[in-house]
């Protein structure tokens, strides 16, 4: 028998209108692998890590996570499951410390908050902010903010750790930083699942790629093979030019 | 989090201060406006919790003081004891709560504030029509004596009664402050898509604080209603008290614990006090400084007293302080360092930043620190590579 992944994406739809953000996407993740989810611009990653993390209902689809139907469970609720998130545009709790934040992320499953504290500081050593737990959350760097992002995300002790763009707006050197967090991270038995618009940054690091376009899965395979394949170039860089076409559009 | 040391020893100090007043001091205005800086500093920490921890601003919150102050009429004239006031108001209180926060509490922007209009409105008209609750004319509660009828001839009783009533607020507000429920209503004021990524049931966080909030203005409308021994709609529910209670949290610092009791404060000696003095004649001088006061705040101090208090406690700790690096080149810092230190150059001033914060500042070989326009900023300035 074949272990279910730890999720399973089926035909997730999302209609905003008359638009289709996401046109079945069907995709899955493996237990303790870290998954790149990339795409052009507007192709729907964003909105599918929404449905997925509860923060949108989808209009249609199923989403399963350890063999449980999550699709339309209430944000809060699938955060409670095990899934925890970051955002791509950084949401931080502005007059909060660095300490609180993360405190307020690891209350979820300890109570009390001497408990959460404890608990937060040792997240906080282990993405590196133990020295800036004392800063508050909107005096950070865009680096640091990211981290805190990835901190309060830890301390609800996820299962499955969605990051959205998490290197985005990064030095090379901070992207460095962020992707040997990365490796600790899955090295501590997380599972991530992260979209990334930058394809050098997911290639050396992620077992599987899914690549979605205009709201459909178009790929899934290994990070080499992606960018090999003919439909996913296509979606990077357009469809090769008939011969004679630009020509014709001159006369 | 801070320890709550301090808090403890100043709400102590409060206390002690109140208790000597409440046995040493013959005057009875003066015991009045104790009495009532002390009501409505429950009832603006009542509104805090609500509007300034979760950041739902309510202007309807009169109509829970209302049940405490109706259910203490109620009780009395039907031959039972106000004590049983207590319990019977807050669970109306909280009942009101609950079946009105439960389709408002997650509106967001004003539109939240415009419901607690709305349902004030449509609480204070059923009053002023309700036979039972004594409709417009409101109650008069028979004179009695002593300490099962909560009635005293004195007013040093009832200022005792307001000390433990405003020291159950600040102690349940300090308990509050480093428990679960604190930290999470923080989280949704600040951001309540981030707050739910953690996990935090909005609707169900706001109506546990909504709930508690509404049952410390039930226990103030009880003590109200004894002290006066009449109440009616304009002086309990109407909106003019609802805008009152507002205003104290908003003028003493929204979402801080001494914020209401310094919001009462200025309230009571600028509103009572200067009335004292000025409004008699009815010129209501009063409340054009009242009017200016809160103008001010809102343009200069959008935090409120408390609010600036503890912005000036935390620079000086060096906690906000900033670092912003422009291209790795430049590095803006804020800390509250003496001018004086910042123009010494070299180890003296990593010295002084060590001593200061829990951060250290290393300056790389050619780099300087300049002190900025304002006194405790800096910049390292260092030369290009």
């Amino acid at each position: 028998m074949s272990a279910e992944p730890l999720l399973a994406v089926r035909g997730l739809t999302k209609r905003f209108g008359s638009l289709r953000a996401l046109d079945g996407v069907d995709f899955d993740v493996a237990e303790g692998s870290l998954t790149g989810l990339i795409g052009p611009n507007g192709a729907g990653k964003s909105t599918a890590f929404a449905c997925i993390a509860g923060a949108e209902k989808p209009t249609a689809g199923s989403v399963r996570f350890g063999g449980r139907e999550i699709a339309g469970t209430p944000y809060h609720r699938v955060a409670e499951l095990g899934i925890a998130r970051t955002y791509q545009i950084v949401q931080t709790f502005a007059d909060m410390t660095v300490l609180e934040a993360t405190t307020t992320g690891a209350l979820l499953r300890r109570p009390r908050l001497r408990d959460a504290v404890a608990h937060a500081e040792d997240v906080l050593a282990f993405v590196g902010l133990a020295d800036k737990r004392y800063r508050l959350g909107r005096a950070l760097t865009i680096a640091d903010k990211k981290r805190l992002e990835v901190a309060r995300a830890l301390a609800t002790e996820p299962t499955l750790l969605l990051l959205d763009e998490v290197m985005a707006g990064l030095t090379p050197a901070e992207c460095a930083g962020a992707v040997e967090l990365l490796r600790r991270i899955l090295a501590s038995g997380v599972t991530v699942l992260m979209v990334e618009h930058v394809m050098e940054v997911l290639m050396p690091i992620a077992q599987h790629v899914v690549v979605i376009a205009a709201g459909k899965t178009i790929f899934s395979g290994t990070a080499t093979d992606a960018v090999r394949d003919a439909r996913v170039v296509e979606a990077y860089l357009g469809s090769p030019l008939e011969h004679g076409e630009i020509a014709g559009h001159a006369e | 989090m801070t320890t709550a040391k301090p808090h403890l020893l100043a709400l102590g100090a409060i206390v002690a201060l109140g208790l000597l007043a409440a046995l040493g001091v013959r005057s009875a205005v003066v015991l009045d406006l104790v009495f009532t800086l002390l009501l409505y500093a429950v009832l603006g920490q009542s509104w805090n919790w609500i509007s300034g921890y979760a950041g739902n601003i309510s202007f309807g919150h009169a109509i829970f003081f209302g049940c405490g102050a109706y259910a203490s009429a109620l009780c009395v004239t039907h031959g039972l004891s106000p004590w049983l006031a207590i319990p019977a108001g807050a669970l109306a209180a909280a009942a009101l709560a609950l079946v009105t926060g439960f389709p408002t509490l997650g509106l967001r922007g004003h539109y939240f504030s415009i419901a607690t209009i709305a349902v004030a409105a449509l609480v204070e008209a059923f009053t002023r029509t309700a036979p039972w609750l004594g409709r417009a004319n409101g109650f008069e509660l028979p004179i009695a004596s002593g300490w099962a009828a909560l009635q005293f001839p004195q007013k040093g009783p009832y200022v005792v009664l307001a000390l433990v009533l405003f020291a159950a607020a600040q102690l349940a507000t300090i308990a509050m402050e480093r428990s679960r429920l604190g930290y999470y209503l923080r989280a949704l004021r600040a951001n309540h898509a981030a707050a739910a990524s953690v996990g935090i049931d909005e609707r169900r966080v706001k109506l546990v604080a909504f709930a508690w909030s509404a049952v410390m203005a039930a226990a103030a409308g009880v003590l109200y209603a004894q002290y006066t021994l009449f109440i009616d709609p304009p002086s309990t529910i109407a909106l003019g008290i609802s805008i009152d209670i507002a205003l104290i949290g908003v003028v003493g610092g929204i979402g801080t614990l001494w914020g209401p009791a310094a919001g009462a404060l200025v309230y009571v000696v600028l509103a009572k006090a200067v009335a004292l003095r000025l409004g008699g004649a009815g010129k209501g001088y009063d409340l054009v400084i009242y009017g200016a006061i809160i103008c001010l705040i809102a343009a200069l101090r959008p935090y409120g007293i408390v609010g600036t208090i503890v912005d000036a406690l935390r620079r000086r700790r060096g906690a906000a302080i900033a670092v912003t690096a422009s291209g790795a080149a430049t590095a803006v810092l804020f800390a509250a360092l003496p001018a004086g230190t910042a123009r010494a150059a070299g180890a003296p001033i990593e010295a002084a930043l060590a001593a200061r914060a829990s951060w250290k500042l290393t300056l790389a070989p050619g780099c300087a620190l300049v002190p900025g326009a304002r006194s405790g900023d800096f910049t390292v300035e260092c030369a290009q590579r």
